[in-house]
């Protein structure tokens, strides 16, 4: 499963959000970082025409599609996006980084008190799908109600981050949350527990998304919900097919990041991401006006690159999330250092490469740091210089003066059956063997492998392959979610245990730091010293492919996030 | 029953195999093609050593650097690689095949032998004992005739702890579910050998009903066990293939016939020989199987021997 | 009332079976080392918010507890939480899956009519065909007919359905391009469509499942046709077509009867790979999503549907049996 709305895929699930340095960052260093990548977005150059009407479809291979703000983890520009409105938004085109701009909201929040008070106002004339006016009530009701339990499931970086948060149940059982003030209809105003820069781009968030104030108490309200955006859900067909309408109340000139072109989008659920592949490119009158959502698998991309009209109708990002080997630092030998490092020597990045998407150009470039491309800050080097082969002599060599000079036995390589990961696994497998580490597989269900990830017990894996796209273009989304102590376990995504005292005070200071390039440095200096600590070995950032049929325009993916931009594509007749 | 009858020859069944084999050519078929199979399996590791390549080796100069599919024809059929190799990988395909055998013969095998062991042990005892174990034993088989075992499978492979081998897991659970369909042919046969004469002679001459079983009941049961026994392993196998197929069965990268089809879907159109080669493989195996089953049971029951002349 | 209280016992029996197998379910699946509402704690994840939710769905109390409040649910309904969010599933509540947002029973109600046009039309093609070739065979022994039908049978009881299925879809669908490769229309949308979409699956499972019925009917047609009063029959000078229609034929229909609900019965277990392979969005697809999000009450009910389903045949195969055969009650 590929796709960036719900849980599961091996990259869909982390890429999410976006975060704050990028508010305050000029084009221009972002385009460096695209320039030194050398890869840009290929293929599928669609006519940008504007012609409005006819139906998009969408074939997803999951079977729920989530229209609740506090239950979704969606990207702000795809499906739920379609639908809601949140109180800021992602400008993305073609070639172009992402942009935090203002959606409900006027501008994109005013910070005050350093950072721990933020302050939105809302656009004049905001209705609901119902006709009904948009309220700052109304997105407080929908940030509360996504602190109730039996709403949970969607992104949570607001319910850490709002002063008094803790313990707060909902708006049903447990009244108002008092850090969330609307002096008017017009005014929101949040004070944080700590100052944070990137409250921005929290805000582009699913639960930011305004529900009507006491509405949204029953459990299926994603399948009915009143809507913000230019479509509301027509038709819901559980696990099957749903509709989506134009919402007449919604107005184009009040929203920049919309196009809402199509007159209908039906979002097909349940469609197998080969089965979708072919059916692309093959083109037939019925999937012309579809794209597909789900990653172009490598064996399609060796069929779609031999036809010369699928071909032009695939779009493949210029870069995109880590991916990674964690090495589990809780486990044994691995709680060495130089037994981590012998494994930067040993891996065969090239043979990932191929696993990958059967060529290096299409998989994606080599990674050899922690930050992905086009994040402020980002600092190109290589602690470990090796060959794309590896170098399994000199990994050997480390593991001998570790202590190892017979290899290592045994370890538990966790990987999910998603994409081709087990592929990518048994290139890696096949790589470590050559440097005298033999590694067993551990295949799970992608739900499987996060429950592992995220769990407490960290005795299941000694190794995992796992991959990630920031959250929010902030080197912060890049570093703190995999490397401090607090992300290990109880949901967190340090997948690697590892709990560097020194490098979790860096990241809070990081963190606290409200000047962008102050941010970056920093960021960039952590970058480094985790790396000293091998507790991953960097892999690629790998690239996504996407198929569209041969009446979708507006097709592209933007510097980041590696995922269409729904928001743009229309359909010609 | 006829009246006085002296106990059934031994060799009845031994010689039957042999009429089975030499007389239908589709069991003479499948008899080849199985000891085939077989010595593939069981020498996979030989011609590993001879040929050079194993299932688990990359060989990244077999492939196309421009596509990662296979380089030449037929999915890089040649001499270095004789079914030519994995598109991505190019890991050597009739390695895979070969070690792949091993794991179908394997889960295949052992889980029968599950089947049988338990099947017969407890259909015998509930045949020959009767009273409340057969009612006891009946019932269970009951319950796993009504236990949905592929979607139970297909459940517990997503959920069972990795510490369990999954080549145990598979044996364990496929074999467990097959005891009752044994048990209920065995208990059967035992309930027509109980009421003959050599079995009430022995009984009537204070034979302990553990010895009898034993003595003179199994001795007999022979025929219609293997029979079952042989149609049984070929499903079997193709269970793990199928469950391999839905991703819950054997764990990469040990080779399995199911898997690599899986794997093959996407490149039907690209590289059909991924999909023809271990596809080939399985059905040749179950469908090899359930010739020389079929023709067992022809040859030790002559009834349908008569009707199903072919 | 010898035959209701036959009835009477094969059905609380059959209820028996039902409970263990829920009991084993729910027990192997519980007792196995996942949390499932980790995966309804939001990202990122807090050890407070990982409690909350497991709170909201029950999944903090002992497993014997939750098993009896699945049986209770099932009489009595359930509902998880309290006040104005509370989810109520009603009687007969099987749960609820809080991954989709809807009661189990809900769910697979939903795709039940997937699972049911892909299995009924198939078994009508594999019965009728799977008899017919059967009977020719049979009164046809040693001719062309025969010796293909034998052969062809053997393939289709040896291939598996996702080989044919695929080898089916790359050549009707992809390389000639004349039926659908994936995906299913409903019939109320449009008979026509619906019917389309389902032909290469009909024919790959009727193909598949034919082959027995094939087998079994020639076996019992020879059986019969040997017998004295087909003789007799004959000898009289009746009419080969009544001596077949009316005297071999019937005695065919016990075995047949059996075999039919059986495999009806089993639809459940051969729909996840039959569904896989060609896309289809029925109950079978349903268990495989449940085992992809780790949704329990989803994957305890999916597997409790199919031993119904297996159950259900069983008992009424007996009935069916012990009317046509009053002999089979005694056993």
């Amino acid at each position: 499963m590929t796709h960036p709305e719900t849980t599961g895929p091996l990259l869909g699930r982390r890429s999410v959000l976006l975060g704050s340095v990028l508010a305050g960052l000029g084009a221009s260093s972002f385009l460096a970082a695209c320039g030194a990548n050398e890869q840009s977005s290929s293929g599928g150059a669609t006519s940008s025409s504007t012609q409005t009407g006819g139906t998009l479809t969408i074939l997803v291979e999951q079977t729920t599609t989530n229209f609740d703000p506090a239950k979704s983890q969606s990207l702000a520009i795809t499906s739920l996006g379609l639908v809601h409105r949140r109180l800021t938004s992602w400008k993305v085109t073609s070639g172009e980084p992402a942009e935090l701009v203002a959606d409900l909201a006027t501008d994109t929040g005013t910070p005050s008190d350093g950072g721990r008070t933020w302050t939105f106002t809302l656009k004049d004339g905001l209705t609901f799908s119902d006709g009904t006016p948009i309220r700052a009530a109304d997105v407080k009701w929908g940030l509360e109600r996504s602190f109730t339990p039996a709403f949970s499931g969607g992104l949570t970086y607001h319910k850490d981050l709002l002063a008094g948060a803790a313990g707060y149940g909902g708006p049903f059982e447990g009244g108002a949350l008092d850090s969330i003030a609307t002096p008017d209809d017009r005014t929101i105003v949040f004070t944080l527990a700590r100052p944070y820069g990137d409250w921005g781009w929290v805000a582009s968030t699913p639960a930011f998304s305004p529900v009507p104030e006491g509405k949204g108490a029953e459990a299926d309200y994603g399948q009915h919900p009143v809507a913000s955006g230019p479509y509301a859900v027509k038709t819901y067909q559980q696990g099957v097919r749903i509709e989506l309408a134009r919402n007449t109340h919604w107005t184009k000139d009040s929203d920049d990041v919309r196009a809402a072109l199509p007159d209908t989008v039906l979002i097909s659920m349940g469609q197998a991401a080969d089965v979708v592949s072919q059916r692309l490119a093959a083109d037939s009158s019925a999937d012309q006006t579809a794209f597909g959502a789900s990653f172009v698998s490598p064996a399609q991309l060796v069929q779609v690159s031999q036809n010369p009209s699928a071909k032009d109708r695939l779009v493949t990002s210029s870069s995109g999330a880590l991916a990674f080997l964690s090495l589990n630092t809780t486990r044994g030998v691995l709680g060495d250092v130089k037994v981590r490092q012998a494994f930067q020597y040993a891996v065969d990045k090239s043979a990932f490469q191929i696993a990958t998407a059967g060529t290096a150009e299409l998989a994606g470039k080599i990674a050899t740091t922690l930050i992905t491309d086009g994040i402020a800050g980002r600092e190109d080097f290589d602690l470990y210089t090796a060959p794309p082969e590896g170098d399994p002599a000199k990994a050997k060599e480390l593991l001998a003066a570790a202590g190892h000079p017979q290899g290592l036995t045994g370890l538990k390589l966790l990987v999910s059956q998603d994409g081709n990961g087990p592929a990518q696994a048994q290139a890696l497998q096949a790589s470590l063997a050559k440097a005298g580490i033999a590694v067993d597989l551990l295949v799970q269900d992608s739900d499987a492998y996060y429950a592992a990830i995220n769990a407490v017990n960290p005795e299941e894996y000694d190794l995992a392959l796992a991959s990630w796209q920031p959250d929010f273009p902030s080197a912060n989304a890049n570093l703190q979610p995999l490397f401090a102590t607090s992300a290990i376990g109880n949901g967190g995504y340090n997948s690697a245990r590892y709990s560097n005292p020194a490098v979790d005070a860096a990241i809070e200071a990081a963190q606290a730091t409200v000047d962008a390039d102050e941010a970056g440095k920093a960021w960039a200096a952590i970058d480094r010293q985790v790396m000293t600590d091998s507790p991953v070995v960097p892999l690629i950032y790998t690239r996504n492919s996407f198929l569209r049929g041969s009446k979708v325009t507006n097709f592209f993916i933007g510097a980041f996030p590696a995922y269409p931009n729904y928001l743009a594509v229309g359909v010609t007749a | 029953m006829t009246p006085a009858a002296p106990p059934p020859p031994r060799t009845s069944f031994g010689s039957a195999l042999v009429r089975a084999v030499r007389d239908d050519r589709a069991a003479t078929i499948g008899a080849l093609v199985i000891a085939a199979l077989l010595l593939l399996a069981l020498l996979a590791p030989v011609i590993t050593r001879i040929t050079g390549q194993d299932p688990y080796t990359y060989d990244a100069s077999a492939l196309d650097p421009g596509s990662g599919l296979p380089q030449g024809a037929l999915g890089g059929i040649s001499g270095t690689h004789w079914l030519g190799v994995e598109p991505l990988t190019g890991r050597d395909l009739f390695a895979i095949v070969a070690h792949g055998a091993r794991t179908s013969f394997l889960i295949g095998v052992l889980a029968t032998a599950v089947s049988v062991v338990l099947g017969v042990a407890l259909g015998a005892s509930a045949g020959y004992l009767g009273g409340w174990w057969d009612r006891v034993v009946g019932w269970v088989g009951d319950v796993i005739f009504g236990f949905p075992y592929l979607v139970f499978m297909v459940a517990l492979g997503a959920v069972a702890p990795p510490s369990i081998p999954r080549q145990v897991l598979l044996i364990v659970v496929i074999g467990f579910f097959g005891w009752p369909r044994v048990a209920r042919v065995v208990r059967s046969a035992t309930l027509g050998l109980a009421r003959r004469d050599f079995v009430r002679a022995a009984q009537a001459m204070g034979s302990p009903p553990w010895r009898t079983i034993t003595r003179r009941l199994l001795p007999n049961l022979w025929g219609p066990v293997v029979v079952i026994a042989t149609l049984s392993i070929p499903e079997r196998i193709g269970l793990e293939a199928a469950l391999s197929f839905l991703g819950v069965g054997v764990r990469p990268p040990t080779p399995s016939w199911g898997r690599s089809i899986s794997d093959a879907i996407g490149w039907v159109q690209t590289d059909p020989m991924f999909l023809v080669v271990p596809g080939v493989a399985l059905f040749l195996a179950t469908m090899a199987f359930n010739l020389l089953g079929d023709g067992l049971r022809d040859a030790l029951d002559p009834r349908t021997a008569r009707q199903g002349a072919r | 009332m010898a035959t209701l209280r036959y009835a009477g016992t094969r059905v609380l029996s059959g209820l028996g079976v039902l409970l263990v197998v829920a009991f084993v379910t729910f027990a192997v699946f519980y007792l196995l080392p996942t949390d499932p509402a980790q995966l309804s704690c939001g990202r990122p994840c807090t050890p407070e918010n990982l409690a909350l939710a497991r709170g909201f769905m029950g999944f903090d109390e002992p497993w014997w507890q939750q098993f009896g409040e699945f049986l209770g649910g099932i009489l009595t309904g359930r509902t998880f939480g309290s006040g104005a969010t509370a989810i109520d599933c009603s009687a007969p509540c099987f749960g609820y899956s809080f991954q989709q947002s809807a009661t189990v029973v809900s769910l697979i109600g939903d795709r039940l009519p997937v699972t049911v046009s892909l299995a009924v039309g198939a078994a009508v093609l594999w019965l009728v065909v799977g008899v017919a070739l059967g009977v020719v065979s049979a009164l046809r022994r040693g001719s062309v007919v025969d010796h293909l039908a034998s052969g062809v049978s053997v393939i289709g009881v040896s291939a598996p359905v996702y080989l044919v299925g695929l080898l089916g879809i790359l050549l009707l669908g992809f390389t000639l391009d004349v039926v659908p490769v994936s995906g299913y229309v409903p019939l109320a949308q449009s008979p026509v469509d619906w019917a389309w979409h389902l032909v290469l699956p009909w024919i790959v499972l009727a193909f598949l499942n034919g082959a027995v019925y094939v087998r079994l009917t020639r076996g019992q047609m020879l059986e019969v046709l040997n017998e004295d009063y087909i003789r007799t029959a004959r000898a009289k000078g009746l009419p080969e077509r009544t001596v077949i229609g009316k005297h071999a034929l019937r005695n065919v229909t016990l075995p047949l009867v059996t075999l039919f609900g059986l495999d009806l019965g089993g639809l459940l277990g051969g729909a996840v790979i039959t569904e896989k392979v060609f896309g289809m969005p029925g109950v079978g697809s349903l268990l495989l999503e449940a085992v992809g999000q780790l949704d329990l009450p989803l994957l305890l009910s999916t597997t409790l549907f199919a031993a119904v389903l297996i159950v259900v045949a069983n008992v009424l195969v007996d009935l069916v049996y012990g009317l046509l055969d009053p002999r089979a009650r005694l056993t």
